[in-house]
């Protein structure tokens, strides 16, 4: 398809959007961490990143929480401007939503606020609770969010399903085998066990392990499965010019973007061991001016391990058919040549809902701010490829981010 | 709210043995899953045409565990995505070859649609497959 879709700003003008500081608290268990507490906390802590204090944010957007409907209408109805004190200052405060590539689309809002000049400062904030919440209530609240149910609700199929289904026929068009499926969930641990704030940062994971769990829907094995976790994470976005006023010698702009929405039900997908990645990528890398061998990290949505091998194929990291294998050579481990979910993805930081993909933003962000950790954060880290997808893997939604200094 | 036509109509199928697929008679194209207007021409003039019941399996899975409520009895239980040959696809249920065994099925094998009886529609008002051969 041929199609001339570019970004309206460049690197350096002055209404150029940058993310300029994140903040996060671990994911896991953590029934006696409030919803509110957690989102103030992970607030103040990007505000602090970013070198600034709620007066300055201008904009807050939401990334929606699944475990409460209560939780979710306290955000929709601005509940963050008051605790963070900036009700009478604040200019607009709402959500943005669609499921597992919510990051990418609040990003691209913020992005565009910035740009146009609607916002100066976006504070983005996210809090799950599923970690906490009543498992059967999840499963059960998952088998009807993203399935028609007057068509597919009657068959029985839930989250797990949806991402079993993709997983086999993943394995069919590529040949993969179950031990190179597994080692993905091994790339993953590995840097899930260099992140203190990861859910499994203590807890080592073999192939052998993986392959001797249970079956939970064939051919997906329990430790395959993505572990729900109570999360936050937040983000602040800002222009060239005000970073520049302000002092920030490095931000971190978007080089490109593009997405797909190749369908509503599983069973419409066309094909699903390729899914929207080939068109959302062919969209973003028509933006960005650099392409895959350039980039230094990948964040790539990871609820399930099929999912992020057909990804790297379509955005073209790896060939066609060779994801999981990409993944079982080492190639996305700590030192390897494309460092994969570096903050051990939504399989081992923990599946936070919504905000499984906006850690794996932050995470990208953080590295790219030179902000990781020692261990783990990735050497010369310029360029990012962050991917997101969700519900029943609807939509590809790809974002390439580049590390920018700001002159003068 | 009153269940929709096009719903109730699919249904009333299934509970007779038929399997139908929606067909816009103004551009002649086939819908699944049925829609309110034609996805390809935006017509409302919309019929049904009773599919010959074969496909091939796209992918499926057996869920043996988590199962959403209402369905815990039911496993463990297969289901998949069937490509007719009409050109369109849906998700199914799996008739199982031997006592909870599906094995035998892989990706890309013929599937045909079995008929169900009324009161099993009833209760689960889904279509059923089984493997070819």
């Amino acid at each position: 398809m041929a199609e001339n879709w570019q970004l309206h700003v460049d690197a350096g003008q002055e209404n150029d959007p940058l993310f300029v500081g994140v903040g996060e608290i671990p994911s896991g268990k953590y029934p006696d961490r409030g919803f509110i507490e957690a989102l103030t906390k992970v607030a103040i802590l990007a505000l602090n990143d970013a070198g600034m204090v709620p007066r300055d944010i201008d904009t807050i957007l939401l990334i929606p929480c699944l475990h409460s409907g209560e939780d979710q209408a306290d955000l929709v109805f601005s509940r963050m401007v008051e605790e963070l004190g900036i009700h009478g200052s604040c200019k607009s405060s709402y959500m943005v939503h669609s499921g597992g590539s919510t990051s990418d689309n609040a990003a691209r809002a913020a992005h565009g606020l910035i740009a146009t000049g609607h916002a100066h400062n976006v504070l983005v904030l996210q809090c799950e609770r599923w970690g906490s919440a009543d498992l059967n209530a999840m499963i059960t609240m998952l088998s009807k969010n993203g399935i028609p149910g007057e068509w597919e609700l009657p068959t029985g199929i839930q989250f797990n399903a949806i991402g079993a289904m993709i997983m086999r026929r993943y394995m069919h068009a590529s040949g993969s085998t179950a031990e190179e499926m597994a080692s993905v969930c091994v790339t993953l641990r590995k840097w899930a066990n260099l992140n203190e704030n990861a859910m499994f940062y203590t807890k080592p994971l073999t192939v052998e392990q993986i392959l001797a769990s249970r079956m939970v829907a064939d051919p997906l094995h329990s430790f395959e499965c993505p572990p729900m976790a109570d999360g936050a994470v937040a983000f602040v976005m800002t222009s060239t010019g005000i970073a520049k006023k302000r002092g920030i010698s490095h931000g971190i702009r978007v080089a490109g973007s593009g997405g797909c929405v190749s369908h509503y039900c599983l069973s419409q997908e066309a094909d699903q061991a390729v899914l929207g990645w080939p068109l959302a990528a062919e969209r973003a890398w028509n933006q960005s001016g650099w392409g895959p061998k350039d980039a230094h990290i990948g964040e790539i949505y990871d609820s399930y391990a099929a999912v992020t091998a057909i990804a790297l194929e379509g955005i073209g990291i790896c060939e066609k058919g060779e994801g999981a294998r990409w993944f079982a050579a080492g190639h996305g481990d700590p030192g390897g040549k494309l460092p994969m979910n570096t903050n051990g993805g939504l399989l081992s930081a923990g599946h936070t809902g919504v905000g499984g993909g906006t850690a794996l933003l932050v995470e990208g962000i953080r590295q790219l701010l030179h902000r990781a950790p020692a261990g783990r954060q990735v050497e010369h880290c310029e360029r990012a490829i962050i991917g997101g997808t969700g519900g029943s893997y609807m939509d590809a939604q790809i974002l390439l981010l580049e590390r920018t200094r700001l002159g003068g | 709210m009153k269940t929709p036509a096009i719903v109730t109509d699919f249904r009333t199928g299934l509970a007779s043995g038929e399997l139908l697929i929606q067909n816009c008679k103004d551009c002649g194209k086939p819908n699944m899953w049925p829609r309110y207007a034609c996805p390809h021409c935006q017509s409302d003039n919309l019929g049904w045409v009773k599919s010959a019941g074969r496909g091939v399996l796209h992918s499926f899975c057996v869920l043996r565990q988590g199962a959403p409520d209402g369905f815990e009895d039911d496993l463990p239980y297969a289901i998949g995505v069937v490509k007719l040959a009409e050109g369109v696809q849906l998700l199914a249920r799996l008739e199982a070859s031997g006592e909870d065994d599906w094995s035998a099925y892989g990706c890309d094998d013929a599937v045909e649609f079995v008929a169900v009886d009324g009161a099993e529609i009833e209760r689960r008002p889904c279509a059923t497959f089984r493997r070819v051969g």
